[in-house]
């Protein structure tokens, strides 16, 4: 895999021209504003004379709302007591709100709540490790010259991201154990002198967050600065230049250039992101939590799986996903409207 | 889709069955229904943790050679069953037959399956009707959902014969030979709880170290799914059979142990354990791979579980040639109370295939369940080819060289030269055959001695018996409603199961872990977390099931 | 015509050859030396696991059982692999696997980048509303029920349609996409309209190329997403054998050698039957490799797309 040169400088001179307005946050809005007032009015004329823009996006909305918006005629299953034998969605017993009234304030009312903050808990923790530690470690690697070596530790890098959460869970529940069993985590910490007994990680309830945004970090470390790095590579060269010829050093350009660079992508990803905040990852605290810990372990996923699924109670499944659906909604349109007011990239 | 369009082009034959040539043998079907003049495609969907068979399979071959049936092969694992059924409910096509291990019935009280009463009626499915006769009762559906009757045709447990077989699967306190061998052999008769425990602390004492690793006295599962292992004990200990969550009485009156004194008191001695270093801390957090390691490095002395559970690491050990560190079942009880750890196999009435309403050939799709059952097919299904899978001894009875058996291990091998998924679901010949052979080679007699090791013979003479099966109770009859673990529950029920579970797995790990004097506080607390659950809800669901298979079956 | 846009940003590039090599400075030894080490050590933390993980498919399946194994295997064997690849439905799912993934990418990264550009034109009238209406569909999901219902009344079941059909547009993509195509400038485009490109052909031969790095970083998504999916075989295509695919067939297997027994409680015959050569521990191993190791060798061919940019930088040191 290695390149010529030549292919090279073609290949970033084909980029070249995406790097300029990506740089200033006040060039791109002052564009924006020059475009503002034409663009308030629709008229036939703009809608004709932007008929091929029309034909590239019409057919895909249609699509898209056939494919998912059509479907959510389902979401009726929440105010129904479904069951499958009765036939379709028409044929059920209708509740009203009884499955809203039931999670939230039911018997299982108490316990949903908590089940919600520990997804919160669990994920926002996730994602403010997960996008941190990413960010650092594609700076570093940017840091890295040497070629080879850099593509070396990047292949390495992004490995992990392909275990399976099985095997993660339990290669973690081995690192968590004690010594005898293969805890390394414990032996590295005993022989630090930094515990004197070893620690039951996985009994203590106050570590588990810890542990799942850990687990998290490591698997998905690597692969989440695949964007990133791809960022960067759009930022243009001749900024590093300039920065240099001022004196800058290598940290002044990391935060002044680099960092600014990138932003519009964290920016994006951290938005779309919140919304994903109580669609945490199912597997860890399914494998990993145990009794002594479901107080800080369980997460709606697994209340769902377990209240809902694997009793066949459909109807609560889709309470929940409704649940979620308008938290998301809410958090995303809330992190928009700060992206907006921060003149940062936005999604919508 | 694809069922109803395999369904129509197979059907287009059977209105002029012209030149139908019946192959000699015993495995032709002599009704002429299905034969290789008049080819068949049979679609089938399976729950089934077996594979697809390989394209080569011998079994297949034969299958189309003698009754020209292509099977079609829709294969879902366990694990994934739930969100396919709820999909294929929901569109209403199947496929020919429908074979399901669903506690919950959702394909049969969704109406995928036809009534099959009336088709048994006609005299033209011999061998399945004679199959249901003794237990139509117990086979047949009596819910609300969809008219009473049979649906399903059990997979396992309807027995012919005498049941044989020599090894153990069940409940049981299971310890290490080596622990009993060091002990001199003690008696096992009327084990106690503390005598249990004083075997092993008398041993880890002496052996603090096994193989260089600490040695693990009590190991307990309690991981999702399995925590079983830390909530079943009370009611064996106490003379239960395995009723699941509830103890009946004699009278058929069923009620939840988890809070009553049985309980109290074993983890009462768990807690004490617990707090002697006997009990392994790591227990609440094990996972089920962890576990398994654990048993299979050989360092754990005892631990409470069911015998399929722990295979793997058996096999392991065994393979290592560590017979010592392999466990045999003892039965501890309270004062004055008989072991019924042993229970006898019951039937699985809820998993079996049935005819899907939506076949278009339900006769042939039943007839082949008919002829799969006759004693010729279930010898080929279960022990294979003769001459090839197994011998025949002078004595007519079936024997397996040491690499037909190395065969039988064999994933890849089994692929090619047997049916497992299809096995799986069809109705057995369970117990003997005919001719006195056992229905699997697992089950064979003269199979059993054949594997043991030197050193299991040797222990098994030291106490005397034959079978691993000796070392637990002799199995009484069933009550008659038993097991109430499978009684189909309510979803209001279901959800209370489902708490109570929750609050065992919560509170019973902090009870055995937790310091002595605290005992009774933290039992208290897990009283009071099942006060707060609707019992009675459940209990009542259990009771309404037991009175309903006491008057019908 | 699309020279325009090619021709300025080389004529800028060549002046940059004669920058001068940055020399050795003591801080920059120090900060070299640490942030090597450090990514050394990540790098060692990240590949263990893997390792570990390829020793124990190596390693006879009886004696992983009793685990301890490190980045070698103890007993080796490869008797889990023979499991493995000795299933006659594993290659027909491989190459279905990569029909599908090839399909899959071509077709979304087609159909998503188009959308990407058009909702990139600041003055595309819609914008915003269809950019919400995309963006929503992120965070909710109809339910498996009717999505099942929606792929058979469009008579998709059993068919290869329903692997690609219904993922033609990822809203994920589509933000990536659009966030990067709104920072090329304007200039680049309106030049090429000036030149009387059309929409479609200023998407195609301007933007397109462009956006190389981030239709790498899309396209190696999407193909991971697509070649790590099970649920849709599943769902839709398990009653045709033909349609199945790898990670189907390895789910099952893996499922079947960890219910080996457990879905047999209180049936003596079936547990009998256990006793493997090969056990779930080290069988799971051997599935992890084998599904991951096509998908891993993908990643360097892309990667070359998304950090050519910073070759630029290495090459002048």
């Amino acid at each position: 895999m290695t390149q010529a040169p030549v292919s090279n400088v073609v290949t970033a001179a084909g980029l070249e021209p995406a790097l300029e307005p990506v740089s200033s946050g006040a060039s791109r809005k002052a564009r924006k504003k020059g475009l503002k007032d034409p663009k308030r009015k629709i008229t036939w004329d703009r809608v004709r004379a932007q008929r091929a823009l029309l034909a590239m996006a019409v057919p895909l909305l249609l699509y898209q709302i056939l494919f998912k918006y059509v479907p959510v005629y389902g979401w009726a299953i929440a105010f129904q007591d479904y069951k499958p034998g009765r036939g379709n969605i028409l044929n059920q017993e209708w509740v009203g709100f009884e499955n809203f009234v039931d999670l939230f304030t039911g018997v299982n009312g108490e316990r949903f709540r908590r089940v919600v903050v520990n997804t919160l808990g669990q994920s926002v923790l996730t994602l403010v490790v997960g996008t941190v530690g990413a960010i650092v470690l594609a700076l570093l690697l940017n840091e890295v010259k040497n070629l080879p070596f850099k593509r070396v530790l990047q292949n390495i890098t992004y490995m992990p991201h392909f275990l399976s959460w099985v095997i993660v869970a339990s290669l973690a529940s081995v690192a968590l154990s004690l010594p005898s069993s293969g805890g390394f985590i414990n032996q590295a910490l005993m022989s630090l002198n930094i515990v004197q007994d070893p620690v039951l990680f996985l009994t203590e309830p106050n570590y588990f967050w810890g542990i799942v945004a850990g687990t998290n970090l490591w698997k998905e470390l690597g692969w989440n600065t695949i964007l990133y790095l791809a960022a960067i590579t759009a930022i243009d060269p001749t900024q590093y230049e300039a920065a240099e010829v001022d004196g800058a050093g290598r940290y002044r350009k990391m935060f002044s250039i680099t960092l600014p660079g990138i932003m519009p992508t964290i920016v994006v990803l951290l938005i779309i992101n919140s919304g994903w905040i109580l669609s945490t990852n199912f597997e860890l605290p399914y494998f990993l939590g145990n009794g002594l810990i479901s107080e800080r372990a369980e997460t709606i996923d697994v209340f769902v799986l377990r209240y809902g699924y694997e009793l066949g109670n459909y109807s609560l499944a889709v309470v929940a996903g409704i649940f979620k659906t308008v938290v998301a909604i809410i958090l995303v349109g809330s992190a928009n409207q700060a992206a907006k007011r921060l003149n940062q990239e936005t999604l919508v | 889709m694809s069922a109803g369009l395999v369904g129509c082009s197979a059907d287009d034959a059977p209105d002029e069955p012209q030149d139908v040539v019946i192959p000699e043998g015993d495995l032709a079907d002599q009704s002429g229904t299905l034969t290789p003049s008049n080819p068949t495609t049979i679609t089938t969907w399976i729950t089934s943790a077996s594979q697809v068979p390989a394209n080569d399979n011998k079994i297949t071959a034969l299958l189309e050679e003698q009754l020209g049936v292509t099977l079609k092969y829709e294969i879902v694992t366990p694990d994934n069953v739930d969100q396919k059924i709820g999909v294929m409910l929901a569109g209403g096509e199947f496929p020919d037959l429908v074979g399901t291990t669903d506690l919950k019935m959702r394909l049969l009280e969704g109406g995928a399956l036809l009534p099959l009463d009336d088709m048994l009626e006609t005299g033209d499915y011999p061998n399945l009707a004679t199959h249901v006769e003794d237990d139509i009762n117990k086979m047949s559906y009596s819910g609300t959902e969809v008219d009473p009757g049979l649906y399903i045709i059990p997979n396992y447990n309807r027995f012919y014969g005498e049941i044989t077989g020599g090894t153990y699967y069940g409940p049981a306190f299971w310890i290490q030979k080596r622990v009993l061998e060091d002990a001199g052999y003690p008696d096992l008769e009327n084990m106690t709880l503390e005598r249990y425990f004083e075997l092993i602390e008398n041993f880890k004492a002496e052996n603090p170290e096994t193989e260089g690793i600490p040695t693990v006295g009590f190991e307990l599962l309690a991981s999702t799914g399995r925590e079983w292992g830390m909530t079943n004990p009370p009611a064996l200990l106490s003379g239960s059979p395995n009723n699941g969550g509830v103890i009946v009485d004699e009278d058929g009156n069923a009620e939840i142990y988890a809070d009553k004194d049985i309980a109290r008191d074993f983890y009462e001695v768990l807690n004490e354990q617990y707090d002697a270093g006997l009990v392994d801390p790591e227990s609440f957090t094990l996972t089920f791979d962890q576990y398994t390691a654990k048993l299979a490095a050989g360092n754990v002395l005892g631990m409470h579980d069911q015998g399929w559970n722990f295979q793997t690491a058996s096999d392991s050990l065994r393979s290592a040639g560590k017979d010592e560190y392999t466990y045999v079942p003892l039965m501890p009880v309270y004062d004055g109370v008989e072991p019924w750890y042993a229970d006898r196999d019951v039937m699985n009435t809820n998993q079996g295939f049935g005819v899907s309403a939506s076949s278009e050939q339900p006769e042939k799709a039943l007839k082949f369940l008919d002829i799969m059952l006759s004693e010729p097919w279930q010898k080929v299904l279960s022990w294979g080819i003769e001459g090839e899978d197994y011998e025949v001894g002078d004595d007519g009875m079936f024997v397996r060289t040491e690499e037909q058996r190395a065969n039988a291990r064999d994933l890849t091998w089994r692929a090619s030269n047997r049916l497992e998924a299809l096995l799986d679901m069809l109705p057995k010949h369970q117990g003997q055959f005919s001719d006195g052979n056992a229905f699997s080679p697992d089950d064979q007699p003269t199979e059993f001695f054949e594997t043991l090791t030197d050193y299991d013979r040797g222990f098994m003479e030291q106490y005397d018996k034959k079978t691993w099966r000796e070392f637990v109770n002799a199995p009484p009859e069933n009550p008659k409603y038993y097991p109430a673990w499978n009684i189909a529950l309510s979803d209001d029920a279901n959800q209370v199961n489902q708490q109570l579970t929750d609050a065992n797995v919560q509170h019973l790990p902090k009870i055995i872990a937790g310091d002595p004097a605290e005992f009774d506080a933290n039992w208290e607390a897990y009283v009071g977390a099942i006060g707060n659950i609707d019992v009675q809800v459940y209990e009542d669901a259990i009771n309404a099931g037991i009175q309903e298979r006491l008057s019908n079956w | 015509m699309s020279s325009i846009s090619v021709t300025k940003p080389r004529v800028r590039r060549a002046s940059r050859g004669g920058s001068p090599r940055r020399a050795w400075t003591t801080e920059r030894v120090i900060f070299t030396t640490l942030n090597t080490t450090f990514l050394v050590l990540l790098a060692v933390l990240m590949v263990y696991p893997l390792l570990n993980t390829l020793a124990i498919s190596l390693n006879d399946g009886m004696d992983a059982v009793r685990g301890g194994i490190g980045i070698w295997p103890r007993v080796f064997s490869l008797k889990n692999y023979e499991v493995v690849l000795n299933m006659d439905t594993i290659y027909q799912a491989f190459f279905m696997s990569v029909m599908k993934t090839v399909v899959v990418v071509a077709t979304n990264l087609f159909f998503t980048s188009m959308l990407a550009y058009a909702l990139s034109r600041n003055e595309f009238i819609f914008r915003r509303p269809i950019t919400l209406i995309f963006v929503l569909t992120m965070y909710f999901d109809a339910g498996l029920i009717p999505n099942y219902l929606l792929i058979k009344d469009l008579g998709m079941l059993n068919s290869f349609h329903a692997y690609w059909v219904p993922t033609i547009i990822s809203a994920f993509n589509l933000i990536i996409l659009r966030t990067y195509m709104k920072s090329i400038p304007d200039e680049v485009t309106e030049s090429a309209r000036i030149d009387g490109a059309g929409e479609f052909r200023t998407w195609w031969q301007i933007v397109m190329p462009l956006c190389k790095p981030t239709l790498a970083v899309v396209g190696l998504f999407v193909a991971v997403g697509s070649w790590n999916a099970w649920l849709d075989t599943l769902l839709y295509n398990s009653g045709e054998q033909w349609l199945s695919t790898l990670q189907y067939e390895l789910q099952k297997l893996l499922s079947s050698s960890m219910n080996a027994g457990a879905n047999t409680a209180g049936n003596a015959a079936a547990v009998g039957a256990g006793g493997q050569l090969t056990t779930p521990i080290a069988l799971r191993s051997a599935i992890t490799m084998v599904a991951a190791v096509p998908i891993l060798l993908v990643y360097p061919f892309l990667q070359k797309h998304f950090v050519s940019g910073l070759m630029i930088g290495s090459v002048k040191g």
